[in-house]
């Protein structure tokens, strides 16, 4: 039951005013039908509406655009016709939302494959259009997004996006110090039944179906895998300082920190943890107890003690 | 001339970018300044703010954006524009800048800085917009040139034109980017000299030289590689119309060690001469 740090990047998507240059199987832009033109000199918005609607129609769908139309709305160079100009934004475009989902998801693409990942990565574009400033929530749909789409093993790549994201989500998660034992020992001891735990705002507890966690730090480790059978893990995932961690729960932590995140008080919390280990020896229930919370102190898991 | 906003010359600086975090937080290398990605650190609470207040408190620091949309048909975006003028207070960033285009229309971000149609309908747009973002934010906003690929067929000016033409309508200041003007003179077959030559250098505040990648039909903004001499000529040419102005270099793709990426940014001191 180590924690393992995630090695991760720094946690930012490298928005810049550059163009990417992704390396892609050649998609050369074909003409496709043009919708009504009203005749006359187009407003501003409607230019704005056709030159979107081109730059984000899927590279392997003809462009929403006859070449008539395309002249009238941009003009050729001495080396490129009207279309082709306009197909380098629309390049540009799903490149740099691609690579936003590299970034955030590069051990499923190890999973998957470079070239099922794209085409993953290009369906989830035409689905999840971005709709927000920032790219740092791009792929906030990725988990969901797998368990409806054909791909070989649907169930672990979600779980496994899933196990991604919640690291995305660390890495903007509001910085804490964890409290650890010289916090605890200032408590009354009178006092320890009624406290209340501030979990670590950037902790999330995964119900996982496969050992989504394994498969990864295999990976971190440059141990190749494969697809793992299913396995029901519980995995947290957390920040301390610049640390990113992942740690896999036993179920007595899972109970006491999800209970105490639900406000429970540390009674209330160790009294449930002792209700899951009924079927257990008293000697053995108390050391299990003992050990979960120690364990889910010096892990970090926790921010503030209320009384 | 001097920039008529007041806004100082820092000297030569360097696009923050993650992979040389370390290096700057570990040996506090002595660079002029950085300027950021505005959007690399909104809508996040944690670890790029740790790093970059610690970064902010130890150099000077602008703020660069790729969402502001300026020339989007849509209503500009006031919680984005809340965000912005917060991350700027709490940076303490000198300026704020962001790019003469569009990124998305009906809602959507393209995250890519479109090409505007250069007329009369759309330059009234986007004076209007720069205003009110100025009135938002409370201090001048530097505009860029961006690279283009693309020109509308119903242009009725040249980007020059309206670039120079909406700085003084809307009194906005600008960012030079010499390479963004040596790209599109390229793919569009125009003389960069006549581009520079019609500008209002006095409220040119900033100058951004970057790499490119030549694909013989068309020049991609790439931000790849080191600068190319005709770039460089490009930044002489233009500096020598200011009284000192602050010079940026872009890398973005393919970035080397912190040491080489702003060794490049200091060959620019070969091509600014004292005023550096």
């Amino acid at each position: 039951m180590n924690r393992e740090a995630t090695a991760d990047a720094l946690g930012l998507h490298e928005r810049a005013s550059a163009t990417p240059e992704r390396a892609e199987s050649p998609r050369k832009a074909t003409l496709g039908t043009a919708p009504a033109w009203t005749e006359g000199k187009l407003g501003l918005r409607a230019q704005q509406e056709w030159f979107a609607a081109i730059v984000s129609t899927p590279q392997d769908e003809p462009a929403p655009v006859d070449a008539r139309t395309a002249s009238r709305l941009i003009t050729a160079s001495k080396t490129l016709s009207s279309l082709e100009r306009i197909d380098i934004y629309r390049r540009g475009y799903h490149a740099r939302l691609i690579e936003c989902l590299v970034d955030d998801y590069p051990v499923l693409e190890h999973a998957l494959g470079e070239e099922v990942f794209e085409a993953l990565s290009r369906r989830y574009i035409a689905r999840h259009p971005s709709t927000a400033p920032s790219l740092n929530y791009f792929g906030r749909f990725m988990a969901d997004f797998c368990r409806t789409e054909a791909l070989p093993e649907p169930g672990f790549a979600a779980d496994l996006a899933a196990l991604e994201w919640a690291i995305v989500l660390s890495i903007h998660a509001p910085t804490v110090t964890a409290i650890g034992f010289e916090d605890l020992s200032q408590v009354p001891i009178e006092r320890w039944p009624g406290a209340r735990f501030s979990v670590n705002p950037s902790l999330k507890i995964l119900h996982l179906g496969y050992p989504a966690n394994a498969y990864l730090q295999a990976y971190r480790q440059g141990k190749p895998a494969a697809f793992p059978a299913a396995r029901p893990t519980s995995v947290a995932v957390y920040r301390t300082g610049r640390s990113v961690w992942r740690l896999e729960l036993e179920p007595t932590m899972v109970t006491l920190v999800e209970s105490l995140a639900n406000g429970a008080t540390l009674e209330v919390g160790l009294a449930e943890v002792q209700a899951s280990l009924a079927h257990e020896a008293e000697q053995e229930i108390a050391k299990k107890i003992s050990h979960c919370f120690q364990h889910s102190v010096s892990s970090g898991l926790f921010s503030a003690i209320s009384l | 001339m001097a920039n008529r906003f007041q806004l100082p010359n820092l000297g030569i600086g360097l696009g923050l970018r993650t992979k040389h975090y370390s290096t700057i937080l570990e040996q506090k290398p002595a660079v002029d300044w950085f300027e950021i990605l505005s959007e690399n650190y909104l809508r996040t609470e944690g670890r790029p703010l740790d790093f970059l207040a610690q970064i902010a408190d130890s150099y000077p620091v602008v703020m660069h954006g790729v969402s502001l949309s300026i020339g989007s048909t849509d209503p500009l975006d006031r919680q984005y524009l809340l965000e912005l003028r917060a991350l700027r207070d709490r940076v303490k960033a000198r300026w704020v800048s962001d790019h003469l285009c569009w990124t998305g229309v009906a809602g959507k971000n393209t995250h890519d800085l479109l090409p505007m149609p250069y007329t009369e309908e759309a330059l009234a747009h986007v004076v209007g917009r720069v205003r009110a973002v100025q009135d938002f934010l409370g201090t001048p906003l530097a505009l860029e040139n961006p690279s283009s690929y693309a020109e509308f067929a119903g242009d009725s000016m040249r980007e020059w034109e309206f670039l120079g033409r909406l700085a003084e309508e809307a009194d906005c200041a600008l960012l030079l980017d010499v390479n963004n003007v040596y790209v599109s003179s390229k793919n569009h077959g125009f003389d960069p000299h006549t581009y520079l030559n019609a500008l209002p250098f006095d409220r040119v505040v900033q100058v951004h030289v970057a790499g490119h990648t030549d694909h013989g039909t068309h020049i991609i903004d790439s931000h790849i590689g080191p600068v190319i001499d005709s770039v460089w000529q490009l930044l002489a040419a233009a500096h020598e119309r200011t009284a000192g102005v602050p010079v940026l270099l872009e890398w973005d793709a393919e970035i080397p060690s912190f040491e080489a990426t702003h060794a490049e940014a200091l060959r620019a001191r070969e091509f600014i001469g004292a005023a550096a």
